[in-house]
């Protein structure tokens, strides 16, 4: 029997693969409702590979990823967690790891930290929409209760989870006359702070 | 007045963590989360009462806590229709005990 040719993949321009990857991040909503359909473990795995793939300060990696799925323990963090407004299935818990930092000559309270969990955050928020999946990031918990229920080290501190889950059906109900989102120009200036044109 | 229980062991527990896990992140999150964790907290005691079967007005309480539900969420992109709403929502339950205290005589 012959064997079938190897499938090339596809190729696209650079413009087409920069439409794709804006067109994920322009599409991307925090989603807070979701069915129960579990999430698949290879979905997760491939979120938290572009979580893997954040810059992170110097390359110090000064972060771990606790997941989640067990929906007793889900439930149990959402009581202590008043941010987590809907019923996620699956949780990633991005903590700041003592002992890397150490490790890494990192001085505690370094600024770097707190915005390498941002990234991390961003890249599987944006990997998960890219996959179907709705997401939301939660930073409204009390550290001590979820220190005590994910029975986390001393070493371990807990600053940002990632709620993974299918979408479930919403619409957003607007107040009439609400303000509307802010454009690049009310966000941005060029060269000099306060100048909006790039003349 | 009805004594009937309208809120379990199991959801008062739920209540309690959620409020003093609220007057936790009060300590470092901005002044209006406050309100929206109270308001939160609100639309989760009128979830137990309607799951519980209380006596009272179901179609008020449903329809108020539809209300707390959509529009609590204002708080993340609009503001000042939240605000709004904070300060017309007491009257609404305002009206609501008025309306048991004269149905109660």
């Amino acid at each position: 029997m012959r064997e079938a040719d190897p499938v090339e993949p596809p190729v696209i321009s650079p413009q087409q693969k920069a439409d794709i990857v804006l067109d994920v991040i322009r599409t991307r909503r925090v989603v807070r409702r979701y069915t129960d359909e579990p999430v698949a473990d290879e979905q997760i795995r491939r979120v938290l590979e572009a979580g893997r793939w954040a810059t992170t300060g110097g390359n110090r990696r000064i972060h771990r990823f606790l997941v989640t799925r067990d929906p007793k323990t889900i439930r149990l963090i959402k009581l202590i967690s008043p941010g987590m407004l809907g019923a996620p299935t699956a949780v990633i818990l991005i903590c700041l790891d003592h002992e890397a930092i150490e490790r890494e000559q990192t001085q505690e309270g370094h600024s770097s930290g707190l915005v390498d969990v941002g990234t991390q955050a961003m890249n599987m928020m944006v990997a998960a929409h890219a996959l179907g999946l709705g997401s939301c990031p939660v930073t409204s918990f009390s550290q001590s209760g979820m220190s005590t229920l994910l029975e986390l080290p001393p070493t371990a501190s807990p600053l940002l989870m990632v709620l993974l889950g299918h979408p479930a059906p919403h619409r957003r109900v607007m107040r009439h006359g609400a303000k509307t989102r802010l454009t690049i120009e009310d966000l941005t200036y060029w060269e000099h702070y306060g100048r909006k044109t790039p003349q | 007045m009805s004594e009937r229980t309208v809120v379990n062991e199991e959801e008062a527990y739920e209540l309690l963590a959620h409020l003093v896990a609220s007057a936790e992140l009060c300590i470092r999150e901005p002044y209006y989360y406050g309100t929206f964790r109270l308001i939160d907290a609100a639309s989760k005691l009128m979830g137990f009462m309607l799951q519980n079967g209380g006596d009272g007005d179901r179609a008020w309480l449903e329809s108020f806590k539809h209300e707390v539900d959509t529009k609590k969420e204002w708080m993340m992109w609009d503001r000042e229709g939240y605000f709004e709403f904070l300060r017309s929502a007491t009257g609404s339950v305002a009206g609501e005990l008025k309306h048991r205290g004269d149905s109660s005589v």
